[in-house]
């Protein structure tokens, strides 16, 4: 029995899968790292996706990893920027439960 | 491969110039520093000099990642004059209320490289990239004032929403690119020109537009332009409201116009829809507000899908009349949010009720706000009258019911624009001193109120350029 | 000299605008500067346009050839918008008009507003409405047109809440406002059918095209393009039944009263009718509606303004009445005639508000007709140059309402449409009444008032004897006898009416006998009038209160609402009066203070709007293209 290949659509359906758990998670967590830490899910689930369309549709060129490297890259300034908010916030609230700012609104 | 560096120069002026504040920050002694605003608008003056100087040194960088022709270089200037406008509007805000002026000007810097980088970007990475440059830019001018809770909120919000959208961007480029096998956006084009209509490319499409729908505000995506604007410094408002939504329409112009022409048909309406949908919801919401900055927001909403009615028909003219629009629309909110901010600075408050009798203290400020406000609403003789024509002359032959649309809910505009103008001239100041405008104010001031004329009395040049400039960008 | 007049017409409009430019940003200060920097822009502008009547009037074939100056305003894809200058008699008459009676405005506003704290500002504001008047007037173009149209309107609003302490006045600009630009709406959409289905904006291309229409379009297309424009005018021009915002724009200053809402932009409406005639005649179904209309209105305000009691609005009724006049003859397809009694119409109507402007600013604004009384003996001056104009518009030979009204009803009669005559000569006695009504009211008889009242300064009664001059002989340049005028505006042929001497004799009749009933009731015996306003107090109550117009479209929407029939009521709100500004603002306001809830603060239920929005695009782009729908149902692959 020969073992079964791994095909594009696992990978595409992983993605999926990873990018809907990401959402879950933006859309629940009341702790705003922890929804940062979605977000970072979700773009993971984008990197499987150009790293699987890499090797299955452009093997021969490298357009799929150099992006996934950018968005590993741009992705660390973004959550660094994020992090350092929630810590001014933290110190001007001494919270970081997303539910509690409401200030601005209507 | 030898590469013509000479095309880009513009964009390396700006990296100079952003590194150049930062370090000068760190040098120069602290009472000097408020003169960073001086040196940063005058530097960017000369590089907007430069893009106009090289307005048809045109060419490619990378093998055709990076594209600079007259499409960008007119982007570039819009942005430039934007980013101008807003860092002599804001020397007193920053100066007063922030510090730390080295940063922030630095900063601005490269969120206008981002948005350069945008126009002139080719391929999905240096979108990213440009985009990516720009949001993060702004992110961290959003939450500048970092001891204010409003504005921390507004960064948060920001950061995590624009981050969602980016995911959802990113997705939705990842999966083009798995069906077209290529970024560059051309290629794209003529790839899925011939392609069979998937489910994976309908699903890459509609987050490509909730993605880039997220940006300019457009309905159903615009959910955190009100808190943000109203949270953030005014002068990055209103840098956000003009050069954040131009470059992302820049973006969208150059994926959907030349990399989806080939299943137009599907999105041309959508982007009807959607642009009815933000003209309606923007104009409504907007009436009931009582904060100026969030009034402004909603009606930059509004103002987000008049421009979106420019893509739905996919054409020349649509992009001509996005272009036209987007170049008035700097002066206006520009010319408007320098008012608001200037006015911040004395009264510490954004409230409309608060700018009772504005009229009597500063006639320059009101008029300014009064003319930029009639230009937003499209009265004539005001820009936004033409803007608004070449807008909705392209959808009337197909699309009629969004060109009426588009119409009443103008009238719509000019009835809360109207309150505040009410305010402003007819009810009396609790306290009637004259108002004194600083010299940088005052020139932005007059110069948004004079474009805002003078394009609306005499359209003609600018049309003409932008008629060229236009044509270029279906030259490829 | 006259050459170049007729070369540089643009200059007309162009030194108003440059006064209104230096007085907003230069010479406020200086009140005395502004003031004559306003009149000298406006005079020379009148010299320079009585040059180029006259040049245009010397030269006979102007008429079918308009002269033409134009140049590129904005271009794009299949449309060319250009802008320029267009000398036709038609256009040169409306400048010399405007030109002189805002000068004489201008003149009359220096001594008018002495002592207010806008004095520049107020002349910055004239200023700016005389150029964009003078725009309209000249323009080339019905898009540049359109322009000065949204201008006037706007100069309009900002003059008629001038005094904007007071709450009825900025209520009334806000009225006048939205009012106009509901009407727009319908003008506008009317042009853009034209740009799409002519491919131009352009009055002269655009007549040579309209003549052969059949060509491009269908007749029922052009009848609805017709209709579409001729809102503009009845919102403008305050035809029934968007009529309710002139009356309630009398609470601006009265200069403005005269030169804006008397003599010159509410004709504005008419003008456009007459320059777009050539389409207007292709479509007899809507030029019967004009010409109804313009009847209907002319009766129905000349009945209301028969028992009001204040002055001004008196007047105000009174132009919607005559302007109603103008729209019957266009209706009925006499260019000639329409003009003609706009003309003599802008002198004696301006005279008359200046004269009520004056009494006003002696009586320290207290407008009741029946509080004034004696003022002939006191202020001779503008009590006899009031009586020019009171001659002049109830038509007694040979003041120049005469000839006008004259000119009307003839054509009224010649065309055989006997309904429309009658009703133009009925409203032709009750003006006569109810102007001799305001005459002996307000200038004979024992003084009702305790003010000292004195005769106005001398810069307000100069204008007063110029246009009581104007007023009584403008009508002799166009009698059946010598009738100069027919031969200059006409449109397609000259119109030389046979002087009908029944018609001349029956509306003098009319005339005096409508004066010697007001004569009757308000000189002789003052109470006979109250007795007579009580036996027919069901009529007397129905006019006085404007025949319950705004009473009725209140009780009918509020009937319908309770009722439950919402539609109904949405749409009539855009017709009603004083709704039309608050009710789409609370509607809309309502809408808008629901929608914003949705906005709650939180970022997580602006994620989950964030991600319905993406399901909501996928759902419409599915139902868009079957393909990919099909494709969607199936599954991924």
């Amino acid at each position: 029995m020969p073992t079964p290949s791994i095909t594009l659509e696992h990978y595409l359906i992983l993605g999926a899968v990873l990018f809907g758990i990401g959402l879950f998670g933006v859309l629940t967590k009341k702790n705003a790292i922890a929804v940062l830490i979605s977000i970072e899910l979700m773009l993971c689930a984008v990197n499987i996706n150009l790293l699987a369309f890499n090797k299955y549709i452009t093997p021969e060129a490298f357009i799929g990893q150099i992006f996934a490297i950018f968005v590993i890259t741009v992705a660390a300034a973004e959550v660094g920027v994020g992090l350092a908010i929630i810590i001014a916030i933290y110190r001007n609230r001494l919270n970081i439960n997303l539910e509690d700012f409401d200030w601005l609104k209507w | 491969m030898q590469m013509d560096f000479s095309v880009i120069i513009p964009e390396i002026a700006m990296v100079s110039l952003g590194v150049l504040v930062l370090i000068l920050g760190l040098i120069l002694p602290k009472k000097s520093l408020p003169r960073l605003g001086w040196f940063t608008s005058f530097s960017l003056i000369g590089i907007l000099a430069l893009v106009v100087l090289n307005w048809n040194n045109v060419g490619t960088v990378s093998g055709g990642l990076y594209l600079i022709d007259q499409f960008s270089q007119f982007f570039k200037v819009i942005f430039l004059t934007a980013a101008i406008l807003v860092v002599f509007g804001s020397m007193a805000y920053v100066d007063k209320h922030l510090g730390g002026q080295a940063e922030y000007y630095s900063i601005l810097v490269f969120s206008t490289l981002g948005m350069m980088v945008m126009a002139s970007a080719n391929d999905f990475i240096t979108m990213y990239l440009g985009l990516e440059l720009m949001t993060i830019s702004f992110i961290v001018l959003v939450c500048f004032r970092r001891n204010d809770s409003e504005s921390l909120e507004a960064g948060m919000k920001y950061v995590l929403l624009a981050g969602i959208s980016s995911a959802v961007l990113l997705y939705g480029l990842s999966l083009i690119y798995g069906i077209a096998g290529t970024v560059l956006v051309v290629e794209v084009g003529m790839i899925l020109a011939v392609q069979q209509s998937l489910p994976l490319l309908l699903v890459g499409v509609v987050m490509l537009v909730a993605g880039l729908g997220f940006k300019i505000a457009a309905v159903p995506f615009h959910m955190w332009a009100p808190d943000v604007y109203q949270g953030a410094p005014t002068p990055i408002t209103s840098f956000l409201a003009v050069g954040s939504k131009m470059a992302s329409f820049a973006i969208l112009i150059r994926i959907f116009v030349l990399g989806m022409f080939g299943v137009s048909l599907s999105w041309g309406i959508l982007m009807a829809i959607l642009a009815g949908v933000t003209i309606i919801i923007g104009n409504l919401v907007a009436i009931p507000q009582t904060n100026i900055k969030r009034l402004m927001a909603y009606s930059g909403i509004a103002q987000a899908g008049y421009i979106l009615v420019g893509m739905v028909t996919a054409s020349q003219a649509g992009v001509k009349a996005i272009m036209f629009y987007g170049f008035i629309y700097i002066f206006a909110v520009v010319g408007v949010f320098t008012a608001i901010s200037y006015y911040y600075n004395l009264t510490g408050s954004d409230e409309i009720k608060d700018y009772a009798g504005l009229s009597q203290r500063s006639p320059l400020m009101a008029a300014t706000m009064v003319v930029s406000m009639l230009t937003m609403a499209g009265i004539p003789p005001f820009a936004g009258f033409v803007g608004k024509f070449y807008l909705f002359m392209t959808v009337v032959e197909n699309y009629l019911w969004l060109a009426i649309i588009g119409l009443i809910m103008s009238m719509v505009s000019v009835y809360y624009y109207l309150m505040v103008v009410l305010v402003m001239y007819r009810d009396r100041p609790q306290d009637s001193s004259p108002i004194v405008v600083s010299l940088p104010v005052r020139m932005t001031l007059i110069f948004t109120m004079l474009v805002s004329v003078v394009l609306g009395v005499y359209p003609g040049p600018l049309s003409e350029i932008i008629n060229k400039a236009a044509l270029s960008f279906f030259m490829h | 000299m006259v050459q170049f007049s007729m070369h540089n017409a643009w200059l007309v409009p162009l030194l108003p605008a440059l006064s209104f430019i230096i007085i907003a940003f230069i010479t406020k200060q200086w009140k005395k500067t502004s003031a004559i920097l306003s009149v000298g822009s406006m005079a020379i502008s009148c010299f320079i346009a009585s040059l180029a009547a006259y040049g245009v009037f010397s030269n006979y074939t102007l008429t079918e050839e308009p002269m033409v100056y134009s140049v590129k305003w904005f271009s794009m894809a299949g449309l060319n918008i250009d802008v320029g200058v267009q000398l036709d008699p038609v256009s040169a008459m409306m400048m010399f008009m405007v030109t002189l009676v805002s000068t004489l405005i201008f003149i009359y506003s220096i001594g008018y507003m002495e002592g207010d704290q806008g004095y520049s500002v107020f002349f910055s504001y004239l200023s700016l409405f005389g150029a964009s008047m003078l725009l309209l007037i000249i323009s080339s173009n019905l898009l540049q047109m359109f322009v000065a149209w949204e201008l006037v309107g706007l100069c309009s609003y900002l003059l008629i809440g001038f005094y904007s302490h007071k709450v009825t006045a900025r209520e009334a600009a806000k009225k006048a406002f939205i009012t106009c630009r509901v009407a727009d709406f319908g003008l506008l959409l009317g042009l853009i059918s034209l740009q799409l289905i002519f491919g131009t904006l352009d009055i002269v291309e655009l007549s040579g095209k309209i003549s052969n229409f059949e060509q491009y379009t269908s007749m029922g297309i052009m009848t609805i393009i017709a209709i579409l424009i001729f809102i503009g005018p009845i919102g403008k021009s305050g035809q029934f039944p968007l009529h309710v915002w002139l009356p309630d724009a009398m609470e601006g200053p009265t200069p403005v009263s005269a030169l804006i809402h008397a003599a010159t932009m509410v004709v504005a409406g008419v003008y456009l009718i007459a320059r777009t005639i050539f389409l207007f005649a292709e479509v007899p179904p809507v030029m019967d509606m004009v010409a109804a209309i313009g009847g209907f209105t002319a009766l129905f305000a000349a009945s209301i303004a028969i028992t009001q009691r204040d002055m001004k609005r008196i007047l105000a009724y009174s132009t919607i009445s005559q302007i109603g006049y103008m729209m019957l003859a266009l209706g009925l397809g006499s260019l000639t005639a329409s003009m003609f009694h706009l003309w003599t119409h802008a002198f004696f109507k301006a005279l008359m508000f200046l004269g009520a402007g004056s009494v006003l600013y002696a009586l320290h604004h207290k407008g009741d007709i029946w509080k004034m009384g004696g003022l002939l003996r006191k202020m001779p001056v503008t009590g006899y140059t009031f009586m020019v104009g009171c001659l002049a518009i109830s038509g007694v030979p040979p003041f120049s309402g005469f000839w006008s009204k004259d000119e009307i009803l003839l054509t009224a009669f010649d065309s055989g449409h006997y309904i429309l005559f009658t009703m133009a000569a009925l409203t032709s006695f009750m003006t006569a009444f109810y102007m001799w009504r305001l005459f002996f009211l307000a200038f004979t008889g024992q003084a009702q008032h305790e003010v000292q009242v004195k005769e106005s300064p001398r810069t307000m009664t100069l204008p007063l004897v110029v246009l009581a001059f104007f007023a009584a002989i403008a009508g002799l340049i166009g009698t059946p006898w010598a009738p100069i005028w027919q031969n200059w505006i006409f449109s397609v042929h000259p119109h030389h009416p046979q002087a009908n001497t029944m018609i001349m004799l029956g509306s003098v009749v009319l005339a005096l006998a409508g004066m010697y009933l007001a004569y009757n009731l308000y000189y002789l015996d003052r109470s006979k009038a109250e007795r007579m306003a009580e036996k027919y107090s069901f009529f007397w109550a129905l006019s006085y209160n404007k025949f319950y117009v705004d009473e009725l479209y209140l009780w009918f929407t509020h009937t319908i609402v309770d009722g439950g029939a919402r539609l109904f009521y949405l749409f009539d709100i855009y017709i009603v009066d004083g709704i039309i500004v608050n009710g789409i603002g609370s509607l809309t306001k309502s809408f808008g203070s629901r929608l914003r809830l949705v906005q709650t603060g939180s970022l997580q239920s602006y994620a989950l709007v964030f991600f319905l929005g993406v399901l909501a695009v996928a759902v419409i782009m599915a139902l868009t293209d079957p393909s990919m729908a099909l494709g969607l149902m199936g599954g991924v692959e």
